[in-house]
């Protein structure tokens, strides 16, 4: 290797320090917080002198006034998640299925209405949103936050779906025609299993974002049972004495979940969603 | 089986008429050929009587039914599309016996009728892969195989062979026409390559413009094209056309050029003295000649080995010969070409109609 | 006869839908009706509520409105700006193939898939004046206190775009390598067959390639910024003294922390004049090159 090549390879491997550093330190923090023990709480510390699990102890056992009905409150986090997830999928599937497969009359009009609600920023309608859901009565409810977050997942899932659908050969469904197959088999047996890899991304996509919404989450619900964790670590800003490193513990296991689920599905998320974003 | 009927068969999108009122009438087992240039209409009147396209005027019969607002599936039609549209989720075998899964016939006969089709086809060792992992030829094969196991009452093919290269397209061309001997089922064949419409089809229908020019056997075409445009469309090399006069006399009728050449005639001819026409003779009909005929200037000569094309200068018009002879052709140099006489082909220049009887 | 009934057996029938029509419009419904009652009806409820002229002149003599005019202005020009050109680079540097380079994409995606809360707060306990650790460990070092991080106007509105670039620079740098790698090869190879270095490279290949790609991104991203709720309110909650906040936790403030609604709805009406032209612009670029 030439001087020149490892001066350029130093280079980069300066500037990976960097990124590596600049991305992991609120997370280091986090992690360093959750197993420092109550008494060292205020020391600031790089790292602990005496590491503990007692943090996460107290969260398994529900052994805090804030920490009440953790588990009930983990389990609604993962009940809206998975429902905006499916509902998502449904709703998305069929109307991109019935814009670019049927190729249905004003379909065109339909997803660039979508792709205008994808838009407009969820924290501009937070009021009208929350207006409307004491009209619809379902106010503290967890379809109120479901049927929110599924408003605002399913624009941008139509616009990446459109995308796709887009692209398989037209051909495809005639021969479908032909073979024998109805609207629904060719929506069932050709178009579902070929749109999968951009489904798995797109649901993952809603799932996602559901499970870290925090501001419909804390404006639509209210009773310590129904409220999803998101919200439940929020509380404790409401007072100037939290049990700060009980809160990174619960966050960091609220954080686990999504993270595993992303690694998991990383292969289609990147190119599902990077292609879907942004149009050049 | 059945026959198919087209009765002035229209398609509009909007205010644009593309096909203007089309008659066919297809008897059973019979392999018709659309043929025409892009654009031509003959690829929507395929998908019209596929029901892939809406009819907006006219008739379309499969049997003695009219399928107008039939949907496809009902249809009873067997399609192969130009880029296959094989299902790339399913193997081979799943793509071929998808139509009759759709129609639950049971598991036997599914698989023996996939069985059938794919020993037809020499298929029978890719059952179990996926379209991505078969080769061009064998995709095309499987494409056929989807449409064989229905045992349908049509066939209908649309440029099914146009992704192939060129070897396997001659090859292909073989095998589907063996396969029609072997079947007999209606088939409707859309190309635009006029040699594939030529070596396959029992009838040919030539369509331009979204009308159909003539239809009939390849060799009523060939001997006795209707007009200047089947004329040239049909023919490789194509025709030589030579504007001129129509010139009679008592005793003969001949063309003058415009340059002054007389380009003989039979007499079997209808058309008034001083009429503007097009003589046509094809390539194949020219033989080398010492001084009869017509006089011409040899341009550039390509030999193929089994004949010889000729480019040569008539005063102006391009001619092009194909001779069995190898030698004798020298660039640049002159000689004569003798026309068969009864191979001449004369059209009114105007309506671009035969002349010849 | 019986061709002349065949003939108007041919023409369609007016009225009526095929199969794949009705089938397309069934396919829809679930979508309309929800556009209908979760966009378009608290759309519309919000532009009624933010009729009141009274709510207007409430917002103009609240000295804290103007202050979240200012805030919201800076922060996007500073937090949009800095995140999209530092992702700009690092797309040329995520370009790389190398092994540990993909393994610190792996690493780096980190912020955006996990919640925003949890690192939030952590950022939060992290900037303390008081306990937080990097306090700490500047007055180990210099014996001195460290500045009030979240405690100041500006410094405040500093640490929130930070945040802010820490939990979106990884999504917008996904998006710029997926711009840069989709640049044809050739385009560098016959560049360094010219003999241009790498810095012509940038300027001559990779920004003419990219341009429209990042006029997109900064069009969309000011839009969502816009709307960026989390790293205002969990960092500072809007404070001290209301001035950190944005139009986005101001609305929030106004209508849940004070019970005046309509004025919180004013808040985002006030922001329309500058959102729709943003928004008509941004679907016009989104809907270019898409196939009818």
């Amino acid at each position: 290797m030439s001087l020149r090549k490892i001066l350029i390879e130093a280079r980069l491997m300066l500037l990976g320090v960097v990124i590596f550093i600049w991305t992991l330190i609120p997370i280091y923090h986090l992690f360093v917080m959750s197993i420092t023990p109550r008494v060292e709480t205020f020391a600031g510390a790089l790292w602990p002198s005496r590491p503990t699990l007692e943090n996460y102890e107290t969260v398994v056992k529900q052994g805090h006034y804030y920490l009440e009905h953790f588990w009930q409150q983990l389990w609604n986090s993962a009940f809206v998640a998975v429902m905006v997830c499916v509902i998502t999928l449904v709703i998305a599937s069929t109307a991109t299925f019935a814009i670019s497969r049927l190729r249905v009359r004003g379909g065109r009009l339909v997803s660039n209405m979508a792709l205008a609600t994808y838009l407009i920023p969820p924290a501009f309608l937070a009021i009208p949103m929350y207006k409307v859901m004491g009209v619809y009565g379902l106010l503290n409810t967890q379809w109120s936050l479901i049927l929110t977050m599924v408003t605002f997942a399913s624009p941008y899932a139509i616009w990446v779906l459109k995308q796709y659908a887009d692209k398989l050969p037209y051909e495809l469904d005639e021969a479908a025609r032909i073979d024998g197959a109805s609207p629904l088999q060719i929506f069932r047996l050709i178009y579902l299993p070929l749109m999968a890899p951009s489904l798995v991304a797109i649901g993952t996509y809603a799932l996602l974002l559901a499970w870290n919404e925090y501001l419909y989450a804390f404006l639509l619900l209210s009773a310590d049972k129904d409220i999803t964790l998101a919200v439940a670590l929020g509380h404790f800003l409401t007072t100037d004495d939290a049990p700060f490193n009980v809160l990174m513990a619960t966050g960091a296991v609220y954080a686990l979940p999504p993270a595993a689920i992303y690694y998991v599905f990383r292969r289609y998320m990147v190119s599902g969603l990077t292609a879907g974003a942004v149009k050049s | 089986m059945a026959s198919v009927s087209v009765e002035a068969v229209r398609k509009r999108y909007g205010a644009l008429e593309v096909v203007h009122g089309i008659d066919i009438a297809i008897p059973d087992g019979e392999f018709v050929v659309l043929v025409g240039p892009s654009g031509c209409g003959k690829s929507t009147l395929l998908r019209m009587i596929a029901g892939l396209e809406e009819i907006s005027g006219g008739v379309v019969r499969i049997g003695e039914r009219v399928v107008n607002e039939v949907p496809s599936k009902d249809r009873d039609i067997a399609m192969v599309f130009q880029n296959y549209a094989l299902y790339p989720h399913m193997t081979v075998r799943e793509n071929m016996g998808f139509s009759l899964k759709l129609r639950k016939a049971d598991r036997g006969t599914i698989g023996e009728r996939v069985k059938r089709a794919s020993e037809i086809l020499g298929l029978d060792t890719l059952l179990d892969r996926y379209p991505k992992q078969l080769s061009g030829g064998q995709r095309q094969r499987v494409a056929m195989g989807r449409a064989i196991v229905r045992n349908p009452q049509v066939f209908l093919f649309d440029e099914p062979l146009s992704n192939l290269d060129a070897k396997l397209r001659v090859q292909m061309r073989t095998e589907i026409k063996a396969l029609h001997q072997q079947l007999k089922t209606t088939s409707i064949y859309v190309t635009h390559d006029q040699i594939e419409a030529m070596t396959m089809a029992d009838r040919i229908v030539v369509m331009h413009d979204g009308i159909v020019e003539q239809i009939g056997t390849p060799l009523e075409l060939y001997d006795r094209p209707a007009n200047l445009f089947v004329a040239g469309f049909i023919g490789s090399p194509a025709i030589n056309l030579i504007r001129g006069t129509l010139r009679r006399d008592a005793a003969r009728s001949w063309v003058s050029t415009d340059a002054g050449i007389d380009l003989p005639l039979n007499g079997n001819i209808i058309g008034q003295d001083g009429q503007a026409v097009v003589y046509g003779i094809r390539p194949e009909h020219l033989s080398p000649s010492d001084s009869d005929g017509l006089p011409v200037t040899v341009g550039v000569v390509e030999p193929t080995g089994a004949s010889t094309f000729v480019y040569a200068d008539l005063s102006g018009a391009q001619i092009c010969g194909v001779f069995s002879e190898r030698h004798g052709f020298n660039p640049g140099g002159k000689m004569h070409l003798m026309p068969q006489l009864d191979r001449v082909h004369l059209f009114d220049s105007a309506t671009g109609r035969r002349l010849s009887a | 006869m019986v061709a002349v009934i065949d003939v108007q057996a041919g023409e369609k029938a007016p009225g009526r839908l095929s199969q794949e029509a009705i089938w397309g419009l069934i396919f829809l419904v679930p979508y309309i009706v929800l556009f209908l009652t979760l966009v378009i009806y608290p759309v519309g409820y919000g532009l009624i509520l933010g009729t009141n002229p009274k709510s207007y002149v409430r917002l103009w003599t609240d000295p804290v409105f103007t202050r979240t005019i200012v805030n919201t202005v800076v922060f996007l020009g500073v937090a949009v700006n800095i995140k999209l050109f530092l992702a700009l680079l690092l797309s040329g540097f995520f370009a790389h193939e190398k092994r540990w380079i993909r393994w610190l994409s792996v690493i780096f995606i980190l912020p955006w898939a996990i919640p925003s809360i949890p690192t939030i707060l952590s950022f939060r306990w992290m900037l303390n004046a008081e306990w937080g650790m990097l306090n700490s460990l500047i007055f180990r070092l210099t014996l001195e206190d460290g500045p009030n991080w979240l405690l100041d106007r500006w410094s405040g509105l500093g640490m929130i775009s930070l945040v802010h670039i820490w939990k979106y620079l990884p999504f917008w740098t996904l998006i710029m390598l997926a711009g840069r790698l989709a640049i044809p090869k050739d385009l560098y190879e016959s560049a360094d067959v010219d003999g241009a270095s790498p810095l012509q490279k940038f300027f001559y290949v990779t920004f003419p390639s990219m341009r429209n790609l990042y006029i997109t991104c900064t069009l969309l991203s000011t839009i969502m910024s816009l709307g960026d709720f989390n790293s205002i309110y969990l960092l500072t909650g809007g404070g001290p003294a209301d001035s950190t906040q944005t139009l986005a936790t101001l609305g929030i403030r106004y209508a849940f922390g004070m019970s005046e609604v309509e004025v919180g709805v004013t808040t985002v009406v006030v922001a329309l004049p500058v959102m729709l032209p943003l928004l008509v612009l941004m679907l016009r670029r989104m809907r270019k090159g898409e196939q009818p």
